[in-house]
């Protein structure tokens, strides 16, 4: 759509129309949430002016919120691969979960003697077994048509049925209470960045996964190939393009960076696996990857942005009693506004009026 | 006796997931698949809760639930006819933002974090005569009878007739199937949408007041415990007939009322939940391959 606009246009309006592009559904929730502070006597500037202040006031309240960022870089990420082509996969939340449970699994039953070599170990095994999580209704729908938006969902309840079930029996922590496994050796533990902070290296592997998959979109003929089958799919196979194959290749790929999110959440945040284990990551990664549209650099900006409001919201309660919901009330209104047209739509018919 | 029990708690515990599917399937028929029925269940709790508390009567407290679950619907339905918002996305995020202005409400009014307790709730009469509790078998579910229940039932064998015979039940259906025809009729696919779905918040709204009704006469967080996405996966199995996926809640709701005593037999009560959702993974692969094979033999 920007492409036909910036026809005979100047490069800085389009750059402008960009920008209100991707700030329309956050500058939406933030009026919705003003709404409601001032409902309650609050001074919605103040309000905001406190939690710019708490995710990223000072050194420690950065690192804080890079740290409340980190799943969401691997589900933004894992989102927004299929959703560029069109494959409506709302199962990075089980799949996430799967891994997390995947990578734990290894780091406290081999052997602590392995030492580092847990870590990569813990890691391939959660982005496989994730991986093939999401081949099921990948492969079903390339092959059967069957509507991936309801196989994925109905698979993040099974994810989570099972990984409950795991916790609270074969692999529950014998000395810990309920709902939890077994600390991971230490040696699988990632290290933390900037003690005492929770930041830890799966945020670096994190960027890492967003700029690769940057370079994959942008600069290889199968990104490229994957993107046209989500703009226009008979175009795609007019000029060659395997459909079911690309479609394959996202969900398989949605699933690998989906378990690496897993694993770096478990290994490194969390140290074990616990029921409970995300508190929707993987929903609030199809946020950031609609807030992103999609572009590597939108997503990493929409997981930073996201885990701010998280780390801020902690705070904000604690200092102001302002309930901590307030985040969620911004995440759907982002969720919601991020889909719909309406501001782009009058755009377009503006400017096909003059 | 413990048949006794297992009946009547299966019948109670359908219920809420019936209501939310009955409105579902509608809104389904008119081509829009509501994947925030459970928003609408638990914004028509809390509601229920609330009304029931301050007047003191259940009819007046069912009610609101129910216009308050269509009015998010009626909004929600706007987002997708007008705004051309996708309508999964839409969905995902109507449900974050429900909880989150529910969470908020509840913090801020009533200064709790998750349950919301009120005196005086009035929850739903069981009206049936006390002789039944005495006829074996069915006797303690007769007896635990509630308006809501009937009513859910009412509809299940009267929706087939009104959505084949009444005007606006083709409209619906011709909305969802044929577009094209309906848009030739004249029919506004919008209106129509705009419609189905408010029918399927009223419907969700009254799940969520029986689920806050029924018995416990509190709200809580977690108390349409994803019934919501229960309800979406019956009529996705029951492929949006009222009788077949009133049948397949019936059976989810025996899954629900057995999970504890299958728990003493050795099957744990989280893989039993899981139980639905591959249901319909089964059905949409069978479907899938059906589809693939008539398409293989057609020309």
């Amino acid at each position: 759509m920007a492409e036909a606009a910036s026809i005979g246009r100047s490069p800085l309006m389009d750059w402008f129309d960009k920008g209100i592009g991707l700030a329309f559904p956050f500058i939406v929730a933030l009026v919705v949430a003003a709404v409601v502070l001032l409902a309650i006597g609050e001074n919605p500037l103040d309000v905001f002016a406190l939690m710019f202040a708490e995710s990223f006031g000072t050194q420690r309240r950065i690192a804080a919120t890079l740290s409340a960022a980190t799943p969401l870089l691997f589900t933004g990420v894992a989102t927004a691969i299929c959703f560029r082509s069109g494959v409506f996969n709302v199962g990075v939340e089980g799949a996430l979960v799967i891994g997390g449970l995947c990578a734990a699994f290894i780091g406290f039953t081999l052997p602590a003697a392995l030492g580092l070599t847990l870590i990569p170990l813990a890691f391939g095994f959660a982005a496989l077994v994730s991986a093939i999580w999401l081949l099921v209704p990948g492969f079903l729908l390339a092959r059967y048509e069957v509507d991936e938006v309801v196989s994925t969902l109905m698979l993040n309840f099974v994810a989570f049925g099972i990984t409950g079930y795991l916790v609270n029996g074969p692999l529950l922590s014998e000395i810990s209470g309920n709902n939890v496994t077994p600390l991971v050796h230490e040696a699988a533990q990632l290290p933390r960045l900037m003690p005492p902070s929770t930041l830890h290296t799966g945020f670096l592997i994190g960027v890492l996964v967003v700029i690769l998959y940057g370079v994959w979109a942008r600069r290889t003929p199968s990104g490229f190939e994957a993107a046209l089958v989500g703009q226009n799919k008979r175009f795609s196979s007019a000029v060659g393009i395997s459909i079911p194959a690309t479609i394959i290749l996202v969900m398989v790929l949605s699933g690998v960076i989906s378990g690496l999110g897993g694993a770096s959440h478990a290994l490194g945040q969390l140290h074990r696996f616990a029921d409970g284990f995300s508190p929707g990551y993987g929903f609030t990664g199809m946020a950031v990857a609609l807030l992103g549209r999609n572009n590597a650099i939108g997503i990493f900006l929409g997981a930073v942005l996201f885990g701010a409001l998280a780390s801020a919201g902690t705070t904000v309660q604690l200092f102001s009693d302002i309930p901590l919901d307030i985040v969620n009330i911004i995440e759907g209104t982002v969720m919601i506004f991020a889909v719909v047209e309406l501001g782009r739509i009058s755009l377009k018919r503006w400017r096909a009026r003059r | 006796m413990i048949v006794d029990q297992v009946i009547a708690a299966s019948l109670t515990l359908t219920t809420p997931i019936l209501l939310a599917a009955m409105g579902g399937l509608v809104n389904r028929q008119g081509g829009i698949v509501n994947i925030a029925l459970d928003a609408k269940m638990l914004a028509g709790a809390f509601v229920a809760v609330i009304v029931s508390s301050m007047t003191g009567g259940w009819f007046v407290a069912v009610l609101s639930a129910a216009v308050a679950g269509a009015l998010v619907g009626y909004l929600f339905s706007l987002v997708i006819t007008r705004a051309n918002a996708n309508m999964i996305v839409a969905g995902l995020g109507l449900n974050v933002l429900v909880a989150g202005f529910i969470g908020f409400i509840l913090n801020w009014v009533y200064d709790s974090s998750g349950t919301l307790r009120l005196p005086d709730v009035q929850l739903l009469p069981k009206f049936m005569p006390d002789f039944v509790s005495g006829i074996p078998v069915v006797g303690l579910a007769l007896s635990e009878l509630e308006p809501l229940t009937v009513f859910a039932w009412i509809t299940v064998f009267t929706l087939p007739f009104l959505l084949a015979n009444t005007r606006i039940g083709l409209w619906v259906r011709a909305t969802g199937n044929a577009p094209q025809v309906a848009r030739a009729m004249g029919i506004s696919g919008r209106n129509v949408q705009d419609f189905s779905t408010a029918f399927a918040g009223f419907f969700s709204g009254l799940g969520g007041a029986h689920l806050a009704l029924a018995s416990i006469g509190l709200f809580n967080e977690g108390l349409t415990a994803g019934r919501g996405f229960i309800a979406l996966a019956a009529f996705y199995f029951g492929r949006d007939r009222p009788v077949t996926t009133a049948l397949v809640c019936l059976l989810f709701g025996f899954l629900d009322a057995t999970q504890i005593r299958m728990q003493t037999a050795g099957l744990p009560p989280k893989l039993i939940g899981t139980i639905p959702y591959l249901m319909v993974l089964v059905a949409l692969c069978i479907a899938g391959w059906r589809n693939h094979r008539r398409k293989a033999v057609a020309p």
